[in-house]
């Protein structure tokens, strides 16, 4: 849904970032130049959880008096429900504070237009493939500490499931808890199986560890953007044919669902 | 607005911040940005435009390394990035050095609040909440081991361990946040511990746990 032009607002994506690989943080800048391109606000900018700028320091990047903050994330949970506001000082989803009011909307893994995202991104992956006799996974990091963390795949995968996109199996799967990701050629009763990462970057988790437990790579590799030679679908591993794509935060238009979430936070507390 | 502000200081005679030389246009609207151990040699050197190239030259170090902490003495060389106007300047700036330039406004105006290491501390959760245990003694050492230029951050520290507890004096805790190098320069300041200050926080507060344990 297109969003009215907001001149005198400033969006703020908050993303997890990492000390670790800098490709973590590539879709997020990605999302906000891509929002910036279209000139809706009056200023757009990143900051991270573990990258700079941090939370703290983003309102100085800040000139419009008015602020939508939107979590990169995908889920619900221990971030987006415990740090951010923390880190921000929110007490609601308005919140009046060093001049400025700030908007927090939902993350964008949890709003309905990123079905659309996962199912596009599955067929791209695997266009030649009969949705009949394919499975098709979508990948959490699954934790015992929150139970919300796997709320947004689950969801999503049910989402999917009765979209009428006609895969043979929708099924959600995490990679630290059960249903477990490595155990996708014993989950999946069909010859075919496609895999999509629902998460934000092509960092550690999709492009590293979650190769090894699916049984394309041996051993954890280099980040992304260090690789030479990136991985061919299909693989015929464990005796099916398995279609992996990148993270689906890595979609050019992961940038409308974060207006999505806008639009959507304007109709629930600004109408 | 940072940026008008930030062109009226370079038309008043900054010329740096950080390890960057800011080198305004001949024609007065355009800006470009090289390293300061660049500047002898302008013409040698890889021109970009615009400021997106800016987040790939600060992500890398000379020796390979990921620089996830800007303040870093480690900005690699051998570019130059023209950049059209102040908008497109200072957009480099905050990929070069995040929010430094809003921070420092936010100085100059007397509006920028500093939070102390024990709130900073205080206020974590998750893995992090042990560093709250870090001694005041320890946080002392921390600091000389993480902080200033002697550990490679050119970032000026503006905050106490707590209320009432300074810094110990030492080189880092008078570093002004840029290099001297005889130009006026834009400092770089650190108003709350960075997340690699409280990584290293909740290291060395559970290495003093397991010393009074033993």
């Amino acid at each position: 849904m297109p969003i009215a032009p907001k001149p005198g607002s400033a969006l703020l994506i908050v993303g997890h970032g990492s000390t670790e690989n800098p490709d973590s943080s590539t879709p997020y800048f990605d999302h906000a130049d891509e929002i910036r391109r279209r000139g809706l606000f009056h200023e757009v900018h990143c900051c991270f959880w573990k990258e700079e700028p941090s939370m703290r320091e983003a309102r100085f990047l800040i000139d419009a008096p008015e602020v939508y903050i939107v979590p990169d994330f995908i889920s619900e949970g221990y971030f987006t429900q415990d740090v951010i506001p923390r880190e921000f000082e929110l007490d609601g989803p308005t919140t009046h504070r060093h001049g400025k009011t700030w908007h927090y909307t939902l993350p964008v893994g949890v709003h309905d237009s990123m079905t659309g995202l996962l199912l596009r991104r599955a067929r791209e992956v695997a266009p030649e493939v009969d949705p009949a006799e394919t499975t098709l996974f979508i990948v959490g990091h699954g934790t015992g500490l929150n139970q919300n963390s796997t709320k947004a795949v689950r969801d999503q995968a049910e989402r999917i499931a009765q979209s009428g996109a006609g895969y043979a199996r929708v099924l959600d799967a995490y990679m630290e808890e059960a249903p477990f990701i490595a155990d996708w050629h014993e989950i999946a009763e069909t010859p075919s199986v496609v895999v999509v990462p629902f998460f934000i970057s092509d960092g550690l988790h999709s492009y590293q560890d979650i190769p090894v437990l699916l049984g394309i790579e041996t051993e954890v590799g280099p980040a992304a953007s260090q690789r030479e030679v990136f991985r061919h679908n299909p693989h015929q591993l464990r005796g099916k044919t398995l279609y992996y794509s990148s993270a689906i935060g890595t979609e050019r238009l992961m940038a409308d669902v974060i207006l999505d979430q806008i639009a959507d936070f304007d109709r629930t507390h600004r109408p | 607005m940072i940026a008008q502000r930030l062109a009226q200081a370079i038309a008043a005679g900054i010329r740096q911040i950080g390890q960057i030389s800011i080198l305004p246009d001949a024609s007065g609207s355009g800006y470009s940005l090289c390293h300061i151990e660049d500047l002898d040699h302008l013409d040698t050197l890889t021109v970009h435009h615009g400021p997106d190239p800016a987040r790939e030259i600060s992500t890398w170090a000379e020796d390979g390394h990921y620089r996830f902490t800007k303040g870093e003495l480690s900005l690699r060389r051998g570019w130059l990035l023209k950049l059209a106007d102040a908008a497109e300047l200072r957009a480099a700036l905050d990929l070069f050095y995040p929010a430094s330039v809003g921070l420092w406004l936010a100085h100059e105006d007397g509006r920028i609040d500093v939070q102390t290491l024990r709130d900073k501390l205080n206020r974590q959760t998750g893995m992090y909440r042990f560093a709250r245990n870090l001694s005041n003694e320890g946080a002392q050492r921390l600091v000389r081991e993480v902080c200033g230029p002697g550990n490679c951050c050119v970032k000026k520290i503006l905050w106490d361990i707590q209320e009432g507890v300074p810094l110990e004096p030492s080189e880092t805790s008078r570093w002004p946040g840029y290099l001297d190098t005889g130009t006026p320069a834009i400092p770089l300041y650190c108003r709350e511990a960075c997340n690699h200050f409280v990584a290293e926080a909740r290291k060395a507060s559970k290495a003093e746990f397991e010393a009074r344990s033993s």
